[in-house]
């Protein structure tokens, strides 16, 4: 048994040593520790064997696959680094420079989100480029949301350091866009935000946010009424109502849920809207007279809206798409095949 | 919170039909989570409303959102039991136990009674019932009062088996660093000088505003407590109950904020409820200051009508608001409001604004348009170049994909990172898992993922785009920016001249260079340009692609925008 084992060993050795490709070495791996590979029948010979013999022989077997094992691998990588070495005599060669025909896909969130760009580009908006790593300060204290705040409970936040955070929130660009520009604003920001989520369909720890910034004399929550609508009806059909319903964020004050017309029964009740005919999609409000303030803009002459939603959600709702995590997975038969 | 229904119906003689409140709650007031055949669950997560984390403060904005009446009313202060006429004749003082607030910081106020002679035991069947309509358990006659009060007025209560404290003594103080206390649920909890404890003079009692400590918990053998009603911190409780992962009935209410005038009502009903126990109350120690603050706020109907866009008559505006529990008093064209004491949530003028136009309804602000506009603000010229970008590579024929932020465990290995260059990369102090720790610093590591997980679904050529934001650390500060970045894998073994003629088409010039630095590990040593000072495009290295299990040849293209 010893006698067979050592045998083998120098067998395979040998052949190892005289590869000279990784497909070689593939076939040698499978001889040895593939299904009926040469250790799989030694093995099953263990059982006939005497137990003092086994003795001897087991921690043989043991050390001689190892080694073995070993052997291949370090082959590997030396045939590998030959390969690697190999590409030196590779030339760049730019010769064959024909573009093959391709079909050409936007990724489903740049589509929606390009529509909802131009829908506020007719208002006057544009576009402002917020930061995704932030301040504490801008991400929360200065939206009115002090430290150990009880609202804190809503963000579960990806921290940095003490004071450095993913934004949880498009919100974050309030604050630069405020201390940066006089009202009257129209701005608007769409963009990545991050959360300490764990992931299911409905659950992204990445995911884009649109958010409007309105600053002007005499806005009203009429005019909340009148954005809500503007947007629901251009993105998701002329037969959306919208509805504003009581909510909290500290960062405005009245706030406001917008709800829909539910996509899916148009106002019937279903199973997805809970039988209630509508859909929550929106978070918006009054822009908060201390937020306002922090920025340097004085709440006794202008006042402001603050409209936001989860672009990724509602992209789900007009595509009929079912798991949220889609749109991060790079998979291009979903991202090929989506209807637009 | 889980508001019962029958007890909700006792505190309010409502005027419509439960169906009517569970409609016009979150028309009026706050979203709904779950009904059900014994409560109401309001969505409080985050929420401002601390008064509605008691059914009292429930049955009140019930009351005022359907126009019932309440059917209890707060009691006034001389009829607390340890007050001078509720005593005994001939008593006029209970005697005190000592307790002392050991820094201002830690508590406005504590207060201990001490009662005697009582039996512990079930309780009784109303109790049992009003515990479970509210989605608790009852756990036994003596806390269940402490619970239940808790339920009603919004004020955590705390039951110590007297005779487990030492010398009847409850101080309040910061824990010491390291300080260990069994809790109630029977784990060993570490403490640290920011935490409050509640102490005896030999040990910690009860972790504040978070959970009760076992030794001192009310077992069979109980027959006197010491009963605690505090004010805590509720900064420091929130950042103990969160150290600690404690999320507690008790702890949610200390932070969301608790007020003096329910603490005093909290501890006069719940002892009461010991005396029909019959226990009796032998001391009463009082420690802090006993009056909420008066908050008075303007309100002017310009800034009304203003805000709402919709003129509500002034009539109106004043019985939504006295509903409510406001005082007002009219001075010209606004009104000197004064806050009720429960009201921790108002504080300004924009407040008073939500209420009146919640309790109008916010489904009745009809619509006014908004103006259209010339642009005000200049708008960054990377919108437009992203733009461009991506129009003109989907005309190439690519497909626009996007990608985590994070890099990999998988794209770390393959990319070579080791403890000596992991510093480049921004971290996270709190990934969800080792997936999410390093933020991508660049955009082609995690398209060759891509790359691999369709050639894994059978395609035969692929050719992806990505825009979007990377980040890396200058000089230990961690700095952002836009990148585009191409992959092409289109079955050749020299991909890269299809790609440089992409390239082209983006109106990028590029020329011949050589990998440098870690470029040599990564790309191809001959196949590999420069574009600019902005960026480059190569064949990615055999060994990157091996490592990520990619047997095909991969051109990327990245560059700043």
């Amino acid at each position: 048994m010893e006698e067979k084992l050592k045998q083998i060993q120098v067998e395979y050795q040998n052949k190892i040593s005289s590869a000279d490709s990784l497909k070689d070495l593939d076939a040698l791996f499978i001889a040895l520790f593939g299904k009926n590979g040469e250790v799989d029948q030694f093995s099953k010979q263990f059982k006939s064997l005497p137990k003092e013999e086994l003795k001897t022989v087991g921690p043989l077997f043991n050390q001689i696959k190892q080694e073995l094992e070993k052997t291949i691998n370090d082959k590997r990588l030396t045939i590998n680094e030959l390969i690697y070495k190999s590409l030196e005599n590779e030339s760049l060669d730019l010769k064959n420079t024909e573009i093959k025909k391709r079909e050409g896909h936007l990724h489903p969130l740049t589509i929606f989100e390009n529509k909802i760009a131009d829908l506020f580009k007719k208002l006057g908006f544009v576009q402002f480029d917020g930061p995704e790593i932030d301040s504490d300060l801008n991400n929360f204290e200065l939206l009115n949301i002090p430290p150990e705040h009880p609202a804190r409970d809503m963000w579960d936040t990806l921290y940095i350091s003490k004071n450095l955070l993913l934004r949880t929130h498009t919100s974050n660009s309030q604050i630069h866009i405020m201390k940066n520009n006089k009202p009257p604003i129209r701005m608007m920001i769409i963009g990545r935000c991050f959360r300490y989520e764990n992931l299911d369909a409905r659950h992204e720890h990445t995911f884009d946010q649109f958010e409007i910034v309105y600053i002007d004399k005499g806005v009203s929550m009429a005019n909340l009424q009148f954005l809500s609508e503007y947007f629901l009806k251009a993105m998701l059909g002329e037969d959306i109502k919208a509805r504003l319903s009581p909510g909290y964020y500290p960062f405005t004050e009245p706030s406001a849920h917008i709800f829909g017309t539910c996509v899916f029964c148009k106002g019937k009740g279903c199973n997805i809207c809970g039988k209630t005919g509508e859909l929550e999609l929106a978070g918006a409000g009054m822009i908060h007279p201390k937020v306002l303030q922090n920025c340097g803009i004085d709440p006794k002459e202008y006042s402001g809206i603050a409209w936001g939603m989860g672009t990724g959600r509602m992209a789900m709702l007009k595509y009929n798409i079912n798991d949220l995590r889609l749109f991060n997975s790079g998979d291009l038969k979903f991202l090929q095949g989506i209807k637009k | 919170m889980k508001v019962s229904i029958s007890w909700l119906k006792e505190l309010v003689d409502l005027k419509v039909s439960i169906e009517e409140v569970v409609k016009l709650l979150p028309l009026r007031t706050i979203a709904i989570k779950e009904v059900t055949q014994d409560y109401i669950e309001m969505d409080m997560k985050g929420y401002n409303r601390a008064d509605l984390l008691s059914i009292r403060g429930v049955a009140q904005e019930v009351a005022a959102i359907t126009g019932s009446e309440l059917a209890f009313k707060d009691p006034e202060k001389p009829e607390f039991v340890w007050n001078k006429h509720s005593l005994p004749l001939g008593q006029d003082k209970l005697p005190n136990t000592p307790v002392q607030i050991m820094e201002p910081s830690l508590a406005e106020a504590q207060c201990v009674a001490k009662i005697e002679g009582l039996t512990f035991g079930k309780s009784s069947e109303a109790w049992v019932k009003r515990l479970e309509s509210s989605g608790m358990r009852s756990v036994n006659n003596i806390t269940d009062v402490t619970n239940l009060i808790m339920l009603e007025y919004g004020q955590p209560l705390h039951s110590f088996d007297a005779k487990q404290v030492e010398n009847e003594t409850i101080n309040v103080r910061h824990a010491t660093e390291g300080e260990e206390i069994t809790t109630l649920d029977h784990k060993l909890r570490k403490l640290t000088k920011d935490d409050i404890v509640l102490a005896d003079t030999k040990k910690a009692l009860d972790v504040a505003g978070v959970m009760g400590g076992l030794d001192s918990e009310v077992n069979e053998n109980t027959t006197s407590i010491l009963l605690s009603a505090s004010l805590f911190n509720p900064q420091m409780v929130r950042k103990t109950s969160q150290r600690l992962g404690l999320s507690s009935e008790a702890s949610k209410r200390f932070y969301h904020g608790l007020t003096k005038t329910r603490l005093l009502q909290a501890l006069n009903a719940a002892i009461k409820m010991y005396q029909e126990l019959g226990g009796k109350l032998t001391t009463a120690t009082l420690v802090g200051n006993f009056e909420d603050k008066t908050r008075k706020v303007t309100l002017t109907k310009k800034k009304l009508d203003e805000l709402i866009g919709v003129d509500i008559p002034r009539d109106k505006v004043e019985s939504y608001l006295k509903s409510l529990g406001f005082d007002l008093e009219t001075q010209g064209d606004s009104w000197e409001i004064t806050v009720p004491y429960f009201r921790l949530d108002i504080e300004l003028e924009e407040d008073l604004v939500e209420e009146v136009v919640r309790m109008y309804g916010y489904e009745k602000i009809p619509a006014e348009k908004v103006p259209e506009s010339k642009t005000l603000q200049d708008e960054s010229p990377i919108f437009k170049k992203i733009y461009d970008f991506k129009t003109k590579l989907v005309e190439l024929g690519l497909t626009e994909v996007q990608t985590y932020s994070f890099y990999s465990t998988q794209v770390l290995n393959a990319l070579g990172f080791n403890d000596s260059n992991f510093k480049v990369l921004v971290k996270l102090e709190n990934p969800m898992s080792a997936e999410t720790q390093y933020l991508r610093m660049n955009l082609w590591p995690n398209l060759l993922e891509v790359v691999d997980k369709n050639l894994r679904q059978g395609f035969k050529d692929i050719a992806v785009f990505e825009i979007g934001k990377v980040f890396n650390n200058v000089s230990g500060q961690p700095k952002e920016e836009w990148r585009l970045t191409v992959a092409l894998m289109n079955n050749t073994d020299n991909p890269l001249a299809e790609l440089s003629a992409i390239t082209t088409k983006l109106s990028l010039k590029f020329k011949e260079s050589k990998p440098q630095a870690e470029g040599v590990y990564l790309f191809h040593p001959t196949r590999f340009l420069q574009v600019g000072e902005i960026g480059g495009l190569a064949e990615v290295h055999l060994r990157v692609l091996n490592e990520l299990g990619i047997e095909k040849r991969v051109a990327i293209l990245e560059i700043q925008l």
